[in-house]
C-alpha cells in the first residue's frame, strides 16, 4: 500500500482534536499545503495551556485510545467508539471554505461563486477543471478537520478568581464558537473541566457549570466535568464515557456531512466552475463524474460512521459510474486524467475490499479483487497501452500486495498462525456457487507471492525492451520519446529510462521480488508450510543468484540443504536443483566443506547427470582455494550417500577365544563414468567387547586374495589386533587390561571403488569377551591432496538384503533376524565328566553303581565342588564316594521328586589328572527313569574370582528284567483223605489253643505250578536260580518242590537267557488244610523268584540280584465235587505176566496199556451219587464198569479204575512207531441227583480237547521203557485203592471183552 | 466467446513416507501459442506436490483435534495462484492422490459453456469448481492403485518402507496409463471415470 500517496487508502476514522493540553506548541493543520496555509482559517484561544498531572493523565488516556492502528474487521464490537486523535495546543488552522480567486485571472463579469479548494470548480484545486477527486479531499478529512473540538479548561477553585476565570473561559468558548461557525464548518465543540488542586469539594460546582454552559451556549452532552483527586482508575472510566458520548455526536457530524453529499447529487446538475477553464480541452467535469465524485463523497462518510454496507453500495455506485462508458472510456489514454482515473478505480477497489472483509465476505473479497483486476486489465487492453508491459506487470504486483497488505491490517483472527487455516472457508451466501480455488481467502503468503512472481514478469518486460527504449529523452530523437509514450504504461511506476536504464541501475527488481518472498516465506513458515518456505527459498535463492548475492543464497539454504526433508522423503529432482544452486553458492562463497559434502551426494546415480561435469571428487576443490585442508565429517542420513554398505557375520554364535567370519560389502551408487574413489581407509565400529575394524588403503594387495567378478569384488583381508601404545611406559599389566576392554583389528586390502562396483572384504574376527557384539556404523575416510572427507553409515537392523557372497560370483542368503550382530558366549568350561561304567538300560532289583570320571583339561589346578542331582519318580537315597578324599561316603536327600548331594568337595584335581566319582544308587523295585545330573563346580586357581560350572546329565533307564505268567495244574495227592471218623483225627482240645505245634490234619490237594518268564533285558542275563515262596496261611499249609531243575546247563552255574525268550519251570504244590473241619476254599499266594546276575557283573563276588515276581491267587479246595482223572501205562511184556490181566497179556504181546483212574472227590458236607458211563470206543477197548453208580459219603472220595488198550497203534495215522497219539474215553461223570454233568478234570499226561472232553496220551513205544517201572509201581497203589473203592460199589460191573 | 474450464494438469501419487510414487503431468491449452503444452517444469509440479504435504500435515493434525475428516478427501488443498490449485485425498494407508488444476487448462466455445451450469457471468472469466467435483478423479485414483496393489509383483513396502524413509516409484506402465486417462477425461461435472 506504501506505494499509493499516503492516506488515500487508510480507513476512515472520526478526528477528534483536543485544545488546551499538549505536548508542542505547534498549531493544528501545519500540513496544509502553502497555498492553502496562506488563505487559512485560524482558530486560537487565548487561555493558557492547561499542564495539571490530572489534564495530562486524561489527554494520555484519550492518546492512547486512537484507533488509526486498531484491526480493520467488524469483529471487535467491545469498543464503543474509534476516533484519530489530534492535540493542539491553544490554535488550530482550517482550510478555507472557499478558495479565493487565483491572481492575475480576470475577476468574471458577475460575482464569482466561489468553491472550496479540494473541488474541482477552484482553479487552484490540482483538479480544475475536470478531475474526480483526489487524497487531497480524503487527507482533508482524515487529518485536518475535527469532527469534535474538545477543549480543556481549568475549573478554579478559588471562591475569589472563580468567577472571573468562569467569566474568561466563557468568552474563551465563546470566540472558539464563533470563529469556527465563520470558517463554515460544522465541527462540533466539546468542553472539559477539570479541578484545580485546590478544590476540596464540588459544591456549587454544578451551578457554576451550570451558567458557564448555559453562557456559551454549549449542549449538556458537550460538557464535562472531571472531580477533584480522583484516582486513575476513575479519571479512565472518565475519559471512557466522555469519548463515548463524543462518538455519538462525531457520528452525527459525519451523518451532517453524508446527507449533504447526497443532496448535492440529488440536484442532478453539474456545477459551473469559479472560471470556465481556458486551456487543454476547456472540458469540465461531467455530471457522471460529479456523480461519482458525490458518491465516493457519501461512501467516505458512510465509512467514517462505520456503516459499511451503505459505504460498500456507495463505492460500487462511485466505481461502475467511473468505470462506464461515459467516463474511464471517453478518457484519452494519454491524458493525465486517464491515470488519475486508474488511481481513484484502485482506490474504491481497495475501499470496497475492505468492506467486504470488514464484513467477513472473504470470498466476495477475493472475487471483487480478482475482479478488478480483470476490469482493469480489459481497459487497459482496449483503450491504454495493453498488458504487455512492464507498466502492467508493476501494477499486478502493486495489486497483490495491497490485498495482503489489506488481510494483514485486517488481522483475520481466522487466519492467526495457530489456527493453522491456508484459506478460510466462503461465506454462506456464496457457499454452493461455482467457485474459483482462488476465491477461498488465502492468507498473506500466498498473495506476497504471486505479487513476487508479477515483479519477476516485469522484470522480464523491462528487460526485453529495446536499447533505443532505455535512453534518456534528452538522447533520444523526440519521434522515439513520442512512441515510447505510447507503448509503456508508466501508471504508478518510472519511464523505461528509468526503469531499465542504459548505463546506470535502474528499479532493483531482485531486490523487490526477494523482499515478497521473503515476507511470503515468514508467512509460511508461521503456519508450519516447511515444504513450501523452501520452495520459497528456493525461488529466493535463484533471485539472489541474478543479483550475484553468493553469501545470502548459502545462509538461506544451508540449513534446508542440511536438513532437507525433500531427500529424506525422496523428491530427489527438488534436492537435486537445490543442491546445485547451494554448490554454486557455496563455490563462489569459497565454503570448501560444503562443495565436497554437496560434490559427495551428487555422486549419487539417483540424481540426473549433469553433462558437462567431471563427477570427479578428487577436483572438487578446483577453483577453489581454502586457508587449510578441509576435512569434512558427514553423518549417516545427513546426505544421501553413494554408498552403502552392509556388515554380516556368518555365525550367530560363536565363543569366546574363537573367531568368527564376517563380511563387509561397499557398494557405489556413483554415476557411470565417474572417476573411481580409492577410499584410505574403512572403519567398522562395534559395542560389545569389539571396539574397532579397520581396513586401510593398500594398491598393490596380493591378487590371490582377491576375487573379481562382474561388478563384486570378494577380498579376503587378514586383521591382524593392534596394541594401542598409549602406556607404554606402564607395567604390562595395564596393557593386558587395556587389551581386554577394547580391540582394534588392522588390516589392508585395495579399497578402491568403481562405480556400481561392490567391494566385498572378508574378514576372520577373533572372539574375546563374552557378550553380544554387533556392528553399529562404518567410517569411509576419503583423503586426497587437497581435502578429507569422513562418511558414517550406520547398518541397519533390518532391510538389507543380507547376501553373503560364497565368492564373487555366487552368494547365499543369511536369513537370520539380526546378522549384523553375533552373541559370544562365554568361554566353555574344560573339564569334564566321563561316565565310565554307565550303561544303557539298568534293571530292578539291581543296584547300581556308577563311576565317573572327572577330567581336568585346564591348563592349571581347580578346586571342584560337585553337585548331584537324581530326579525322578519316588527317587532313592543314593551315596557318592569320590576316590582319594577319604572313604567316607556321602548320602543324597531326597525330596518327593529329587534327591540331591551338593557340595561334595573332590579337592583340587591337577591338570590334565583325573578323579574318579561312584555314584552308587541302591536297588530300585519298579521300572522308572531318572536324570542324573552332575555339575561340578570349580575355579581356576589364576582366577578363583571365576566360577566356572560344567554339567552333565545321565539318564537311568530302570526296567523290569522278567516278567512271568503261570498256569496253575491240578493233581491227585496221592495220600488218601483223612476219615471223619478216624480217631486220630480227633484232636486233642488243649492242642486247639497251640496252634504253633499243630499238625495240619485237614485235606489235602496237589496242584503243578508251572512259570514261564521271560528275558525283558537288552541283553543276555544269567539266570542262577528259579523257585517259589509260597505263603502260608494259618489255615493251609503250602509246601512246594521245584519239578523240572533245567537250569544248571551254564558252565558256572546257571542258564544264560536271552532276551526276548520263554523259560519253563514247574513247581508241584502240596496244600493242606489245618483241620478236616475247615472246609471253605483257600487261596494260594505264590511270589515266583528268580535270581539273576549279568553276563559280566561289576564285582564277580557280588550277589545275585533276586527279581521277586509276585503270582496271581489261586483258589484251592473247592467245595464243589470234583472228578480227577490220571493215567499211567502199563507195558504188557510175556516175562513178566502180571497176576490181573494175564489173558490179555497173552494175546496181544507187549501192548500198552493205559490205566485210566478216575476219582471223584467229595468235599461237600453232603451225600452225593453219581452215576458214571464209559462209551466205548473204537480207539480202544476197556475194562471197567461201563455204567455204575457211585455213592460219596460227605469228605471222601472213591476212584474207579479203566484199563484201556489202545485198538490202534500208536502214531497208526502216519504209520510211524515213534510218535504218540491221544484216545479220547468217552467218560461221562454225572450227578445222579442235580442230574449235572462233571467236568472230568485231566491231571499229567493227558489234555482237555476243544469240546472239553479229556483225551489221554498213548506214547511211543520206546518211551515207555522208561515209564514201565512208575507205570507198574502206581499200578500197584491204584490196585489198592480201587480194591477199597469196590466195596462200596453196588452197581454191577460189566466186563466189556 | 471461448471460455475457460478446468483441466487436470498434475496428478500425484505420494506414499505414506511422503514420498512420491508417481506424477504424471497433463498439457494445458495455451491461448498465446494456441497449443498444448504443460503449463509448469516437472521440477515445478514436483514442488507444487510436496507443498501440499504441508497441507496435508495441517490438516490432519486439524482433523484429528477435531475428530473429523475420516473420509480421506481433504478437498481444496490450497490455490497456489488464480490458475492452479490442488486436491488431495489421503487413503487409509497414508497414500495420498492429489490433483493439480489449471483453472484455465481448456478452452471452449462461449455456446457450450452457456449450456455449463452457472458459467461466471463474465465473459473472460474462468469456470468454478464446487464443493466435491473431484471425487470421481480420486475415485479413479483409487482404483487404479488398488489394482496395481492386486498385482502379486507389487511389493508396497519396497514403495513405502516401514522404516518411514523414502521409497521407490511406481513403474507399473498400466498404472501410469490409467492414471493419465484419468487426468485426460476429466472436465468440470463428470461424475465418473
Amino acid at each position: 500500500m506504501d506505494e499509493y500517496p499516503a492516506g488515500s487508502l487508510d480507513q476512515s476514522i472520526p478526528l477528534l482534536l483536543t485544545l488546551g493540553v499538549s505536548a508542542s506548541s505547534a498549531p493544528h493543520g501545519t500540513e496544509l499545503s502553502a497555498a492553502l496555509k496562506e488563505q487559512a482559517v485560524l482558530i486560537r484561544s487565548d487561555l493558557d495551556p492547561l499542564d495539571t498531572e490530572d489534564a495530562l493523565a486524561l489527554l494520555r488516556y484519550i492518546q492512547e485510545r486512537d484507533a488509526s492502528q486498531l484491526p480493520c474487521n467488524g469483529r471487535d464490537t467491545t469498543r464503543r467508539y474509534r476516533f484519530r486523535v489530534r492535540t493542539a495546543e491553544r490554535s488550530l488552522l482550517l482550510p478555507p471554505r472557499r478558495a479565493r480567486l487565483p491572481e492575475g485571472v480576470e475577476a468574471p463579469p458577475t460575482p464569482a461563486v466561489l468553491h472550496s479548494p479540494f473541488s474541482p470548480l477552484s482553479p487552484i484545486s490540482p483538479l480544475y477543471p475536470d478531475g474526480f477527486i483526489d487524497t487531497q479531499w480524503l487527507r482533508k478529512h482524515q487529518d485536518i478537520i475535527p469532527s469534535v473540538l474538545l477543549c480543556f479548561y481549568t475549573l478554579v477553585s478559588d471562591p475569589g478568581l472563580a468567577t472571573l476565570c468562569d467569566n474568561q473561559i466563557k468568552t474563551d468558548v465563546n470566540n472558539i464558537r464563533a470563529l469556527l461557525s465563520q470558517s463554515g464548518y460544522k465541527s462540533r465543540l466539546a468542553v472539559v473541566f477539570l479541578s484545580d488542586r485546590g478544590a476540596h469539594s464540588i459544591d456549587g460546582v454544578q451551578e457554576r457549570l451550570e451558567t458557564i454552559r448555559k453562557g456559551c451556549g454549549l449542549d449538556p452532552k458537550a460538557l464535562f466535568f472531571v472531580p477533584p483527586n480522583e484516582s486513575p482508575d476513575e479519571l479512565e472510566r472518565i475519559g471512557e464515557n466522555m469519548l463515548a458520548t463524543l462518538y455519538g455526536v462525531a457520528i452525527e457530524y459525519y451523518r451532517d456531512l453524508g446527507r449533504h453529499a447526497r443532496k448535492k447529487r440529488g440536484r442532478g446538475v453539474a456545477p459551473q466552475p469559479t472560471i470556465p477553464p481556458t486551456s487543454g480541452t476547456s472540458q469540465i467535469l461531467s455530471l457522471v463524474g460529479w456523480n461519482v465524485r458525490y458518491d465516493f463523497k457519501s461512501a467516505i462518510f458512510a465509512e467514517y460512521r462505520l456503516e459499511m454496507d451503505t459505504a460498500l453500495r456507495s463505492f460500487e455506485q462511485a466505481y461502475e459510474g467511473l468505470l462506464s462508458s461515459e467516463l474511464l472510456e471517453l478518457i484519452p489514454s494519454w491524458s493525465p486524467r486517464w491515470n488519475d482515473a486508474r488511481f481513484l478505480a484502485d482506490v474504491i477497489a481497495v475501499r470496497c475490499l475492505r468492506c467486504l472483509v470488514w464484513n467477513a465476505q472473504y470470498s466476495a473479497a477475493a472475487r471483487r479483487w480478482q475482479f478488478h483486476r480483470d476490469r482493469v486489465a480489459d481497459f487497459v487492453e482496449r483503450r491504454g497501452r495493453g498488458t504487455s508491459n512492464y507498466g502492467w506487470k508493476a501494477w499486478e504486483a502493486r495489486w497483490a500486495t495491497v490485498m495482503a497488505n489489506l488481510i494483514e491490517k485486517a488481522d483475520l483472527s481466522e487466519f492467526s498462525p495457530s489456527s493453522s487455516k491456508v484459506y478460510l472457508q466462503p461465506e454462506k451466501s456464496v457457499m454452493g456457487e461455482r467457485l474459483q480455488p482462488w476465491e477461498f481467502l488465502h492468507h498473506t503468503g500466498y498473495w506476497y507471492r504471486i505479487a513476487a512472481k508479477h515483479l519477476s514478469g516485469r522484470r522480464a518486460f523491462a528487460h526485453a525492451m529495446p536499447e533505443a527504449d532505455r535512453r534518456p529523452p534528452s538522447f533520444s530523437p523526440a519521434s522515439q520519446v513520442a512512441s515510447k509514450a505510447f507503448t509503456y504504461d508508466t501508471y504508478m511506476c518510472p519511464d523505461p529510462h528509468e526503469e531499465y536504464p542504459l548505463d546506470r541501475e535502474g528499479v532493483d527488481h531482485s531486490h523487490m521480488i526477494v523482499e515478497s518472498l521473503m515476507r511470503a516465506r515468514t508467512e509460511f513458515l508461521k503456519r508450519h508450510q516447511v515444504r513450501f518456505a523452501a520452495e520459497l527459498s528456493l525461488e529466493c535463492a535463484g533471485e539472489l543468484a541474478v543479483s550475484k548475492d553468493w553469501q545470502s543464497i548459502v545462509e538461506l539454504l544451508r540449513p534446508l540443504w542440511k536438513d532437507m526433508t525433500f531427500r529424506a522423503e525422496g523428491w530427489l529432482t527438488i534436492a537435486e536443483d537445490l543442491s546445485w544452486m547451494l554448490r554454486a553458492a557455496a563455490a563462489r562463497t569459497g565454503k570448501a566443506e560444503l562443495v565436497i559434502a554437496i560434490d559427495w551426494e551428487l555422486m549419487n546415480r539417483s540424481f540426473t547427470k549433469r553433462k558437462n561435469w567431471h563427477y570427479d571428487i578428487s577436483r572438487t576443490l578446483d577453483g577453489i582455494s581454502p586457508k587449510s585442508k578441509p576435512h569434512v565429517h558427514i553423518e549417516d542420513g545427513q546426505t544421501l550417500s553413494f554408498v552403502s554398505a552392509s556388515f554380516l557375520f556368518r555365525n550367530d554364535e560363536g565363543k569366546a577365544g574363537q573367531s568368527t567370519n564376517g563380511q563387509l560389502a561397499i557398494t557405489s551408487n556413483a554415476h557411470h563414468g565417474s572417476s573411481p574413489i580409492a577410499l584410505s581407509n574403512i572403519q567398522v565400529d562395534f559395542t560389545g567387547s569389539l571396539s574397532h575394524v579397520i581396513l586401510r588403503h593398500e594398491e598393490n594387495i596380493d591378487a590371490k586374495t582377491q576375487q573379481k567378478r562382474g561388478s563384486v569384488v570378494l577380498s579376503r583381508a587378514s586383521l591382524e589386533t593392534v596394541v594401542e601404545k598409549q602406556n607404554t611406559e606402564d607395567k604390562p599389566s595395564d596393557l593386558e587390561e587395556d587389551l581386554s576392554k577394547s580391540v582394534t583389528l588392522q588390516g589392508a586390502s585395495d579399497l578402491t571403488l568403481a562405480p556400481g562396483q561392490t567391494a566385498v572384504f572378508d574378514v576372520q574376527i577373533p572372539l574375546r569377551e563374552p557378550g553380544e557384539t554387533s556392528a553399529v556404523s562404518l567410517t569411509l575416510n576419503y583423503q586426497s591432496d587437497t581435502f578429507g572427507l569422513d562418511q558414517y553409515l550406520s547398518f541397519q537392523r533390518t532391510g538389507g538384503s543380507n547376501l553373503w557372497y560364497l565368492s564373487a560370483a555366487s552368494t547365499t542368503r543369511i536369513s537370520r533376524d539380526n546378522p549384523v550382530s553375533i552373541r559370544v558366549l562365554p568361554r566353555p568350561p574344560q573339564m569334564e565328566i566321563v561316565g565310565l561304567t554307565w550303561r544303557e538300560q539298568y534293571y530292578t532289583d539291581e543296584p547300581i553303581a556308577l563311576e565317573l570320571e572327572i577330567i581336568n583339561e585346564e591348563e592349571v589346578d581347580a578346586p571342584a565342588k560337585l553337585d548331584v542331582t537324581l530326579l525322578g519318580e519316588d527317587v532313592p537315597v543314593f551315596t557318592i564316594e569320590a576316590l582319594g578324599q577319604g572313604d567316607e561316603a556321602s548320602s543324597s536327600v531326597a525330596g518327593s521328586d529329587e534327591s540331591r548331594i551338593s557340595g561334595v568337595s573332590l579337592g583340587s584335581i591337577e591338570s590334565s589328572k583325573s578323579l574318579s566319582v561312584y555314584v552308587r544308587v541302591p536297588s530300585i523295585k519298579r521300572s522308572s527313569r531318572f536324570d542324573l545330573t552332575l555339575k561340578v563346580v570349580y575355579f581356576l586357581s589364576t582366577d578363583p574370582g571365576t566360577p566356572i560350572t560344567q554339567t552333565s546329565i545321565f539318564q537311568l533307564n530302570v526296567v523290569n528284567p522278567f516278567e512271568a505268567n503261570y498256569d496253575l495244574l491240578p493233581r491227585i495227592h496221592p495220600d488218601p483223605w483223612p476219615s471223619l471218623f478216624d480217631p486220630e483225627g480227633v484232636r486233642d482240645l488243649s492242642e486247639v489253643d497251640n496252634t504253633a505245634n499243630l499238625i495240619p490234619r485237614g485235606l489235602s490237594q496237589t496242584w503243578c505250578l508251572v512259570t514261564r518268564y521271560a528275558s525283558f533285558a537288552s541283553e543276555d542275563l544269567r539266570v542262577t536260580d528259579v523257585d517259589i515262596r509260597a505263603l502260608t496261611s494259618q489255615t493251609v499249609t503250602c509246601t512246594s518242590t521245584r519239578k523240572v531243575p533245567a537250569l544248571e546247563k551254564a558252565p558256572d552255574g546257571g542258564r544264560i537267557v536271552k532276551p526276548k525268550t520263554i523259560e519253563d519251570a514247574a513247581f508241584d504244590i502240596v496244600a493242606q488244610k489245618s483241620t478236616l473241619d475247615d472246609r471253605s476254599p483257600a487261596t494260594l499266594d505264590v511270589s515266583f523268584v528268580i535270581r539273576w546276575t549279568r553276563l559280566n557283573p561289576s564285582s564277580p563276588s557280588a550277589p545275585p540280584n533276586i527279581t521277586t515276581l509276585p503270582v496271581p491267587r489261586f483258589t484251592l479246595f473247592g467245595i464243589e465235587p470234583r472228578v480227577l482223572a490220571s493215567v499211567s501205562h502199563l507195558r504188557l511184556k510175556e516175562a513178566e505176566p502180571p497176576g490181573g490181566s494175564k489173558s490179555l497179556g497173552r494175546r496181544r504181546r507187549n501192548r500198552l496199556l493205559v490205566v485210566l483212574r478216575v476219582v471223584i472227590e467229595n468235599a461237600s458236607n453232603h451225600f452225593l451219587t453219581f452215576g458214571l458211563t464209559m462209551e466205548p470206543s473204537d480207539e480202544f477197548a476197556f475194562s471197567g464198569p461201563k455204567q455204575t453208580t457211585l455213592h460219596l459219603l460227605p469228605v471222601s472220595r472213591r476212584a474207579v479204575t479203566y484199563r484201556l488198550l489202545p485198538l490202534r497203534e500208536a502214531g497208526d495215522e502216519g504209520g510211524n512207531k515213534s510218535v504218540g497219539s491221544w484216545i479220547r474215553p468217552g467218560l461221562v461223570v454225572r450227578d445222579k441227583y442235580f442230574q449235572k454233568l462233571l467236568r472230568v478234570i485231566p491231571t499229567e499226561g493227558m489234555k482237555l480237547d476243544k469240546e472239553g472232553a479229556v483225551l489221554v496220551w498213548v506214547p511211543p513205544e520206546e518211551e515207555v521203557e522208561e515209564v514201565e517201572e512208575e507205570g507198574a509201581q502206581e499200578e500197584e497203589t491204584t490196585e489198592e485203592e480201587s480194591d477199597d473203592g469196590d466195596d462200596d460199589e453196588d452197581d454191577k460191573d460189566d466186563e466189556d471183552e | 466467446m471461448a471460455t475457460a474450464i478446468p483441466s487436470i494438469t498434475c496428478l500425484g501419487v505420494i506414499g505414506r513416507n511422503n514420498n512420491p510414487l508417481h506424477i504424471s503431468i497433463l498439457p494445458s491449452y495455451d491461448p498465446s501459442t494456441n497449443a498444448f503444452a504443460p503449463v509448469r517444469t516437472p521440477l515445478q509440479f514436483s514442488l507444487l506436490l510436496s507443498s501440499t504435504l504441508d497441507v496435508f500435515e495441517l490438516r490432519a493434525r486439524h482433523n484429528a483435534a477435531n475428530g473429523v475428516g475420516l473420509t480421506g478427501d481433504y478437498g481444496l488443498l490450497h490455490a497456489v495462484d488464480e490458475r492452479l490449485a490442488s486436491y488431495g485425498f489421503e487413503t487409509n494407508t497414508g497414500v495420498k492422490f492429489v490433483v493439480i488444476v489449471d483453472m484455465r487448462g481448456r478452452r471452449i466455445d462461449g455456446s457450450v459453456a452457456a449450456g455449463m451450469v452457472d458459467v461466471a457471468r463474465r465473459g473472460t472469466a474462468a469456470v468454478g469448481l464446487r464443493e466435491g467435483e473431484m471425487k470421481p478423479v480420486f475415485k479413479a485414483m483409487q482404483t487404479a492403485y488398488i489394482k496395481l496393489l492386486q498385482n502379486p509383483f507389487f511389493d508396497p513396502d519396497e514403495h513405502s518402507p516401514p522404516s518411514g524413509t523414502g521409497g521407490k516409484k511406481i513403474t507399473s506402465k498400466k498404472f501410469a496409463d490409467d492414471i493419465r486417462r484419468i487426468g485426460e477425461n476429466w472436465t468440470p461435472g463428470v461424475t465418473a471415470l
